[in-house]
C-alpha cells in the first residue's frame, strides 16, 4: 500500500518534472536567442564584419537563382582577373540553410527579406546548439547536469563573440552542428543501435557542409575509440558507433564539392582511416578468443603475431614512405599550424596575419569562459566517477580542446561548449550533494540516509536495484514505471519518503547542513556573477558591427558610418565595370556592398594575387601605377584612421603588406622600412616609407585638417607634409576621412623633350609657370 | 524681302554645322594660321592655295593680335593650327602655350615652323611635344657636301636632302623624285620617345652651327641626330607637324631648281611641294586614319553575344576596319592585324583574315583556364592612327553536369555498386525469411 | 619447433571450424554476405592498380559501397547474435549505468532482432542512396 502511494507521488513528481524541464528548456532557447539581440537594438539590424558580406552575397545569390546555378557559380567580380569559383570552394551549409528558412518562410508568405534571414539566423541556432548541449549531456550524466550545461552555453561569451545577431558566419550553424554530431555520437554508444549511427552519420554530413573544423571531429572521434580500446573499454557497440560513421561519413564528406577527394587523401582524415583498421583487428581478436578456449587462444596470438607483424611493418613502412614525400607530409597550412603554433610565422606570413589565429592572452580565457575555467576541473573529476565511454569522451574533448584553444583564440569557440558541458556536470553535482545533504539533515525529516549506488537527481532518491534477489521481482514492477517517469527536478524540494527500503551499500557524502546551505548559496552567487559577465560581455564588447561605429564625446553619440558611405558612393559614382583595388580586408564588403569588382578578397587563397596588392602598396608612385594598370584597376580604396582614431586601418596592417609582398617579391624588404628596427611615419621615417604609395594615399592633403599633419593613431605628427601626386588624383574622401578613394590617371597623351622649360621675360608665359615646378615624371 | 533674308542667313548657317570636326568627318575645316606678318600670306601663297583647294578655311592672323582665341564658351573655333610665327615671343588674345596645349591634347592637329632664332615660346611648344631645338639660338643646319647648289646663297645653309621616311602613309604612294630644300634650324627627337617620328633627317655630314661667326665650342647636333623635319602622332592621335624651316613651304623653295653639289643632276623643280603636301594630308587626317566598329563574337553556329564563355568552347570573333580617304571611309586592307586572348597574358594570339571590304575575323578554341579574359586588339602602325580595343568576357568552368556522363572505365564501379544493391535486396529476402532456430 | 607450431597451427585451425560450425545459420548467412561484399572490394581494388584511377569518384564510391554493406552487416550480425551478452539484460554495470544516465533500459536492453533488422535497412538505403549521388 505504502508503496503504491509513493509509486503513484514518483509518477506524479517524474510528470511534473518533465513539464517543468520542458518549459525550463524553452526559456534557454528564448535566452540564447535574447541575449544576442544588443547589437540589432544598440545599432541596427545589419550584417557585422567582412566574412559574413560574403555569406549574405552568396545567400542573395542562391535565392535569386536557385540552387542548380548557385552550385555552378562561378564569380567573375573578385580575384580579378582570375575569377572563382564558388560552387567548389565556398562551404554551403550557412548558406543552404538560411535559403531554407528564407524560402520557407516566403512559401508560407511571410515576406522576410534575406538580409533578415541572415541576420537572425545565428541566434536561432544557438538556441539549438544550447537544445543540443541538453541532449548530450543529459547522456552523458543526467537531466540536471543536461539543463545546467544549455543554462551555461546559452551565455557563454565566447560563443555570444561569433554568434550574435549579424554575425552571418560559418560558426553560427557549425558549433550546433558540432554539439549535435557529439550527441548522436554519444547516444549511439550508448544504447548500440543502428539507426542513431545513421542521424549521427547524417549530422557530421551538416556540419562538413558548414564548417572546415569538422577535422575535429573527424580525429577527435577515433581518438576516443581508441582510448576506449586500450583503456579495456572495447565493447561492440564502440563498433556499431564508430564504423558505419567512418564509411558512411568519408562518402558524405566526399560529397560536399570543397571537401571532394580530400576526405581520402589528406593527412586530416588518416586518423579515422588507421582506427578504422585497427577496430576491425580488434573485433576479430575478441571475436576469436570468445569462439575457441583459452589455449587455443594462445596458440593463434603467437602464430598470428609472428606473421602479422612482418605484413604490418611492410604497410606501415609504405604509408610513411608516401606521406614523407610530399612536402607538407600531407597536412593543410592550416592545419599545420595548429600542431606547430610557430609553422605559419615562418612559412605563410598570410595565416600569421590574421588577428584570428594569434596564439590568446590569459585573460581572453576569463573573459570568453569566464567562471566555467575554475567548474572544468572540477566537471573532469566528477566524470571520473564512475568513469563511462561518455564521460571519457567528454574529458577527451575538453582537453583536446584546450590545447587547440591555446594555439589560436578563434578556437576558444570549440572550447566553449566542452567547457559549458563540464561546468553543467560539475554545478549539478555539487547542487545534488548539498541540497541531499540538506534534505537529510532538515529537522522532520524521517528517513536515515538511504543508500544510492551513484549519484541521483536531487531532491529524491531514484530506487535502485540490487544483486539482492528477495527483492528483484517486487522492484522490477514498481521501478520500470519509474523509471519511465524520470526525474529532471533539480531544485531542492522537500523532503520525501523513500519508497523501496533497499540494502544500503554504501553511505552517501552528507555535509553539515550549514555547511550546505553557505555553498549552496555562494554556488548561486557564482551563476549570478556568471550570467552578469555575460550579459555585459554581450552588451559591450561582442555587439559591434564593425561597420558602423560609435563613440560617445562631450556632446552626445557619434556615429562613425564612413564605411558605407564610401561603398555607396563607389556604386554610384563608379561604372559597373570598374575594378577597385583595395587590401584584402575589404574585398567581400566592397563586392557586396559597392557590387564593384575586386582584386583581392578576404578568402586569401592565392597568395602571389595578395602579394601583388601588396608591393603595389609598398612600391613608389609610378611602379605602383604600373602594376594597377597591368591589372586594370580604375580605383585604388584606402582605409585610414588618423583623424578620428581608428586603430585598424591600413597604415597599421602595412607591414604586413610587405611582409607578404616581399615574401614573393624579394625586391621589397622590410628593414626598408624601418627606422633601426622601429615603425614610424613621422619625420625620422626612411625615405622608402615615405614615398610609398600608402604613405601618399593615407596622408595626402592630411596637413589641411588641422595645419600640422596630427596622426591620432600613431600620435605623431607625419614626416612629409606637403606633396602632390603624379599619378593617381583623389575622387573621394568620407566625412571622417576614413576611406580615401583614389582614381589612377590615365597615361599622358604626348611624352616632353628633354629641354628644360626656358624662362622667358614675357607675361604670356607666365600662367604656365606655376605648373613648371612640376617634375614629369613620364620618361 | 523679309523672307529672303531669314532664308539667306539660314542657308549661310548651313555650312557651319558641316564644317565642324566629327568623327565621322575626321578631315579638320577650319584651320587657324598665325603669322609673324602677313608677308607670309603672298610668300607662302601656293602652300596656303594648295590647302584652300582640298577644302579648308583658312583664317589669317598675326600672331599678337589681341583678339585671338582658340575657343568660345567651350567650343573650340578651328580644327588646326598652323604656326607660322618663328619669332613671336608670345601670343596675343587668350592664346599661350597651355591653350595650345590643350588644343593638342583634346584631339586637334598642329602645324608648327621655326626659322633662324626661333623664340622661346616656340622652342617650348616643340619640346612639349618631344621635339627639342638647338639651344644655340643663332645655330642653323649647316652641311658642307649636301648643300644645293645656288647662286646667291654660298654658305651651305641651303641643304638639299632625300632622307625620307620610308612610309606611303605619311608621304604617299608617288615617290618624291627631287631632294627637298631646306634652310632652317636643327632639332633632335628623343630616342625613347615613341611617339615622335623623324621624317626628313639630315645626312652624315650636318652640323648645327653660327653660320658666320667661327663658334668656340663644337656643335651640340651633328649628323643623323639632327632632324629637319619631324612628326608627332599623340596618343589620342592628334597629329603634330614640326619643322626646323620655315622656307621649306615659300614659293621660291617650292618652284626653285635642285642641284645637289657633288652631282650635275639638276632637278627642274624641287621636292618641296610634293613632300609638303604630301605631309599636310597625312597631319590633317586625310589619310592613315583608322576606324574599328561592330566588334562581335560569339559561338560557332550562334548569332548573339553571350555574356560568359565555357572553357574549350568555339567562337567567333570579328572586327570591321576602315580608313578615312579624305572623303569617305574606305575598308582599310592589311594582313597584320591581331587579337589577343588576354588574361594578364595573351593566352590566344591569332592573325586576323580579311574579307577585303573591311571586315576581319577568326575564329578559335577557348583556352582550358577559366578567369576573365578580354578580347584585345593593338594595332600600332607606322603613320595610322592606333587602334587599341578591348573587350571583357568571363570564361566559366564546366559546370557539374557537363562532364562525360557515363564513363568506360568506369563499369566495373558501376557494376559493383549495382551489384550490392542488389545483393543486400536479395540477403535482405533470405535473412528475413530463413526458417531456422 | 616447426613441426609443433604445424601442429598448433592444424589444431588451431581444427578448433577454430568447429566453433565456427556451431553457429546459427542466420549469423552464416550473414557471413557469406560479408565475404561477398568484401571480395567485390579486392576486384575493384585489383581493377584500380591495373586500369589507373581517372573517374576516382566512381572507384571511391564502388569500393565504399561494399566496405559499407560488410560494415553494416556486421553490425546487424552483432546485434542479432544471440549470444551476445551487451545487448541482453542484467550486466549490472550497463544497467545501472544506463538507468543513472536518464536512459530507459528498456529501450535497447533487449534490442529486438525487427528493430536490429528495420535499422539496418535504413542505413543501407542512406548508404545506397549516397553511393548512387557519388558514383556519376
Amino acid at each position: 500500500m505504502a508503496a503504491a502511494e509513493t509509486f503513484h507521488g514518483k509518477t506524479l513528481r517524474n510528470a511534473f518534472g518533465n513539464v517543468f524541464s520542458f518549459f525550463i528548456l524553452i526559456l534557454i532557447g528564448v535566452l540564447a536567442f535574447s541575449i544576442r539581440l544588443f547589437s540589432v537594438i544598440k545599432y541596427e539590424s545589419v550584417i557585422h564584419e567582412f566574412d559574413p558580406y560574403f555569406n549574405y552575397r552568396v545567400t542573395q545569390f542562391l535565392t535569386k537563382s536557385g540552387i542548380y546555378d548557385f552550385w555552378n557559380w562561378f564569380d567573375d567580380r573578385t580575384w580579378y582577373p582570375l575569377g572563382r569559383v564558388i560552387g567548389g570552394t565556398v562551404y554551403p551549409g550557412l548558406t543552404l540553410t538560411a535559403g531554407t528558412i528564407w524560402w520557407f518562410l516566403n512559401s508560407l508568405n511571410v515576406p522576410l527579406s534575406v538580409e533578415t534571414v541572415c541576420v537572425f539566423t545565428a541566434p536561432i541556432f544557438s538556441a539549438f546548439a544550447s537544445w543540443a548541449t541538453y541532449l548530450l549531456t543529459k547522456e552523458v550524466k543526467g537531466t540536471g547536469a543536461g539543463l545546467t550545461a544549455a543554462a551555461l552555453l546559452a551565455m557563454v561569451p565566447s560563443y555570444i563573440s561569433r554568434s550574435v545577431a549579424g554575425s552571418y558566419d560559418n560558426e553560427a550553424v557549425a558549433i550546433f552542428a558540432l554539439i549535435f554530431t557529439f550527441y548522436l555520437y554519444i547516444k549511439t554508444l550508448n544504447t548500440g543501435s543502428l539507426f542513431y549511427a545513421t542521424l549521427n552519420a547524417i549530422a557530421y554530413f551538416y556540419m562538413v557542409c558548414s564548417w572546415g573544423g569538422y577535422t575535429f571531429i573527424i580525429n577527435l572521434i577515433p581518438m576516443h575509440v581508441l582510448l576506449c580500446i586500450v583503456t579495456g573499454r572495447y565493447s561492440s557497440r564502440l563498433y556499431i558507433a564508430y564504423a558505419p560513421l567512418v564509411v558512411l561519413g568519408t562518402l558524405l564528406a566526399a560529397l560536399v564539392p570543397v571537401v571532394g577527394f580530400n576526405a581520402v587523401m589528406t593527412s586530416e582524415h588518416f586518423a579515422s582511416f588507421l582506427v578504422f583498421i585497427i577496430i576491425h583487428v580488434v573485433a576479430l581478436v575478441y571475436y576469436i578468443k570468445g569462439v575457441l578456449s583459452a589455449k587455443m587462444f594462445k596458440v593463434a596470438v603467437t602464430l598470428i603475431l609472428s606473421l602479422g607483424l612482418i605484413v604490418c611493418f611492410a604497410v606501415m613502412a609504405v604509408l610513411i614512405a608516401l606521406v614523407a614525400s610530399s612536402p607538407t607530409k600531407g597536412w593543410s597550412g592550416r592545419s599545420l599550424s595548429l600542431l606547430d603554433p610557430t609553422y605559419a610565422s615562418k612559412y605563410i606570413p598570410i595565416i600569421a596575419s590574421v588577428s584570428e589565429h594569434q596564439p590568446p592572452t590569459w585573460p581572453s580565457y576569463f573573459m570568453d569562459i569566464n567562471v566555467l575555467a575554475f567548474l572544468v576541473p572540477a566537471g573532469i573529476i566528477a566524470c571520473f566517477a564512475p568513469l563511462s565511454d561518455a564521460s571519457s569522451f567528454v574529458v577527451l574533448y575538453i582537453v583536446t580542446s584546450v590545447y587547440f584553444s591555446g594555439v589560436m583564440v578563434r578556437l576558444m569557440l570549440v572550447l566553449a561548449p566542452a567547457a559549458c558541458i563540464l561546468s553543467g556536470i560539475a554545478l549539478s553535482e555539487a547542487f545534488e550533494v548539498f541540497t541531499r545533504s540538506i534534505k537529510f539533515q532538515l529537522p522532520g525529516a524521517s528517513v536515515k540516509p538511504q543508500v544510492d549506488a551513484g549519484e541521483t537527481s536531487s531532491g529524491s532518491a531514484i530506487p535502485e536495484n540490487d544483486v539482492s534477489k528477495t527483492d528483484k521481482t517486487e522492484d522490477t514492477l514498481k521501478e520500470r514505471p519509474a523509471r519511465k517517469n524520470r526525474k529532471k527536478d533539480k531544485e531542492p524540494v522537500a523532503v520525501e519518503k523513500p519508497s523501496i527500503k533497499s540494502k544500503i551499500e554504501k553511505r552517501l557524502l552528507v555535509l553539515p547542513l550549514e555547511a550546505s546551505i553557505l555553498a549552496i548559496f555562494l554556488l548561486v552567487l557564482l551563476g549570478a556573477f556568471y550570467v552578469v559577465h555575460c550579459v555585459w560581455a554581450a552588451a559591450e564588447a561582442y555587439s559591434a558591427p564593425s561597420i558602423v561605429l560609435t563613440s560617445h564625446s562631450h556632446d552626445g553619440l557619434h556615429v562613425f558610418d564612413d564605411f558605407r558611405e564610401a561603398y555607396a558612393w563607389l556604386s554610384h559614382n563608379t561604372e559597373v565595370d570598374d575594378k577597385v583595388a583595395s587590401w584584402w580586408d575589404y574585398g567581400y564588403q566592397t563586392t557586396a556592398m559597392a557590387n564593384r569588382t575586386v582584386i583581392v578578397d578576404n578568402n586569401t587563397w592565392n597568395n602571389t594575387h595578395i602579394a601583388t596588392v601588396g608591393t603595389a602598396m609598398s612600391s613608389p608612385e609610378k611602379a605602383a601605377w604600373e602594376i594597377f594598370n597591368s591589372l586594370d584597376v580604375k580605383y585604388v580604396l584606402v582605409v585610414f584612421g588618423g583623424l578620428v582614431g581608428y586603430p585598424s586601418d591600413d597604415i597599421n596592417k602595412f607591414l604586413w603588406m610587405v611582409r607578404i609582398g616581399g615574401g614573393v617579391f624579394p625586391h621589397i624588404k622590410e628593414p626598408d622600412y624601418l627606422r633601426d628596427g622601429q615603425y614610424r611615419i613621422d619625420s625620422q621615417a626612411t625615405p622608402t616609407m615615405l614615398n610609398c604609395l600608402m604613405y601618399k594615399l593615407s596622408y595626402y592633403r592630411f596637413v589641411e585638417t588641422d595645419g600640422k599633419g596630427f596622426d591620432r593613431v600613431r600620435r605623431t605628427e607625419i614626416g612629409k607634409k606637403y606633396f602632390k601626386l603624379t599619378h593617381f588624383e583623389e575622387v573621394f574622401t568620407t566625412h571622417h576621412w576614413m576611406v580615401r578613394i583614389y582614381k589612377l590617371k590615365p597615361p599622358k597623351n604626348r611624352i616632353r623633350g628633354k629641354t628644360k622649360k626656358s624662362k622667358s621675360k614675357s607675361s604670356g608665359i607666365s600662367p604656365k609657370r606655376s605648373g613648371a615646378g612640376k617634375k614629369n615624371p613620364w620618361h | 524681302m523679309q523672307r529672303l533674308l531669314v532664308f539667306l542667313t539660314a542657308i549661310s548657317l548651313i555650312p557651319l554645322l558641316c564644317n565642324s570636326f566629327s568623327p565621322e568627318n575626321p578631315t579638320d575645316r577650319r584651320l587657324l594660321v598665325l603669322l609673324d606678318d602677313f608677308s607670309l600670306k603672298s610668300t607662302h601663297s601656293i602652300f596656303f592655295q594648295s590647302l584652300k583647294s582640298r577644302g579648308f578655311d583658312l583664317d589669317f592672323k598675326l600672331a599678337d593680335d589681341p583678339k585671338l582665341s582658340l575657343q568660345r564658351y567651350g567650343q573650340y573655333l578651328y580644327d588646326g593650327l598652323i604656326l607660322f610665327s618663328p619669332t613671336t615671343e608670345s601670343f596675343g588674345g587668350s592664346l599661350n602655350l597651355g591653350a595650345v596645349l590643350d588644343f593638342v591634347d583634346s584631339g586637334h592637329d598642329l602645324i608648327l615652323a621655326a626659322d633662324a632664332s626661333p623664340s622661346d615660346l616656340i622652342r617650348n611648344v616643340a619640346t612639349e611635344f618631344g621635339v627639342d631645338f638647338d639651344e644655340d639660338s643663332s645655330a642653323v643646319v649647316i652641311d658642307h657636301t649636301n648643300y644645293a647648289v645656288s647662286e646667291t646663297e654660298g654658305d651651305h645653309t641651303l641643304i638639299a636632302s632625300d632622307n625620307f621616311i620610308q612610309s606611303d602613309v605619311i608621304l604617299g604612294k608617288t615617290k618624291i623624285e627631287a631632294p627637298v630644300l631646306f634652310k632652317g634650324v636643327a632639332h633632335s627627337l628623343n630616342a625613347a620617345n615613341s611617339l615622335v617620328l623623324n621624317v626628313l633627317s639630315a645626312s652624315p655630314s650636318a652640323y648645327s652651327s653660327n653660320p658666320i661667326f667661327k663658334s668656340s665650342r663644337p656643335p651640340s647636333l651633328t649628323g643623323s641626330a639632327i632632324s629637319l623635319v619631324s612628326v608627332v602622332q599623340a596618343r589620342n592621335n592628334a597629329r603634330i607637324l614640326i619643322s626646323g624651316s620655315l622656307d621649306l613651304f615659300s614659293n621660291r623653295l617650292f618652284s626653285s631648281v635642285v642641284q645637289k653639289a657633288g652631282s650635275s643632276h639638276k632637278y627642274k623643280k624641287s621636292g618641296n611641294k610634293q613632300y609638303v603636301t604630301e605631309l599636310s594630308k597625312w597631319v590633317f587626317h586625310e589619310r592613315g586614319h583608322l576606324k574599328a566598329v561592330n566588334i562581335r563574337h560569339h559561338k560557332i553556329g550562334e548569332t548573339d553575344e553571350p555574356a560568359v564563355y565555357r572553357i574549350k568552347d568555339d567562337l567567333d570573333f570579328s572586327v570591321e576596319i576602315y580608313e578615312w580617304s579624305g572623303k569617305s571611309w574606305e575598308p582599310y586592307v592589311a594582313n597584320d592585324i591581331q587579337v589577343q586572348f588576354y588574361m594578364m597574358s595573351p593566352y590566344v594570339l591569332k592573325t586576323l583574315i580579311t574579307d577585303q571590304k573591311g571586315l576581319y575575323y577568326t575564329s578559335f578554341k577557348v583556352p582550358d583556364i577559366y578567369g576573365v579574359f578580354q578580347f584585345k586588339v593593338e594595332y600600332q602602325k607606322l603613320g595610322y592612327t592606333t587602334l587599341s580595343l578591348s573587350k571583357q568576357i568571363p570564361v566559366r568552368p564546366f559546370k557539374h553536369n557537363e562532364y562525360e556522363r557515363f564513363i568506360t572505365t568506369a563499369f566495373p564501379y558501376y557494376g559493383a555498386s549495382f551489384t550490392t544493391m542488389a545483393g543486400f535486396f536479395i540477403f535482405s529476402f533470405i535473412f528475413l525469411y530463413n526458417k531456422s532456430q | 619447433m616447426a613441426r609443433s607450431t604445424g601442429k598448433d597451427a592444424q589444431a588451431l585451425f581444427h578448433s577454430l571450424r568447429s566453433a565456427y560450425a556451431a553457429t546459427p545459420t542466420n549469423l552464416k548467412i550473414i557471413d557469406l554476405y560479408v565475404v561477398f561484399a568484401v571480395s567485390t572490394a579486392f576486384i575493384q581494388v585489383a581493377y584500380m592498380a591495373f586500369v589507373g584511377s581517372f573517374p576516382f569518384n566512381s572507384f571511391l564510391s564502388g569500393v565504399l559501397s561494399c566496405i559499407g554493406t560488410a560494415v553494416l552487416a556486421v553490425c546487424l550480425r552483432i546485434q542479432v547474435n544471440k549470444e551476445n551478452k551487451e545487448f541482453k539484460l542484467k550486466l549490472e554495470s550497463i544497467y545501472r549505468h544506463k538507468v543513472l544516465s536518464g536512459i530507459s533500459a528498456d529501450a535497447e536492453r533487449d534490442l529486438p532482432a525487427e528493430r536490429a533488422f528495420a535499422d539496418f535497412v535504413l542505413c543501407n538505403l542512406v548508404l545506397h542512396l549516397v553511393i548512387i549521388n557519388f558514383l556519376g
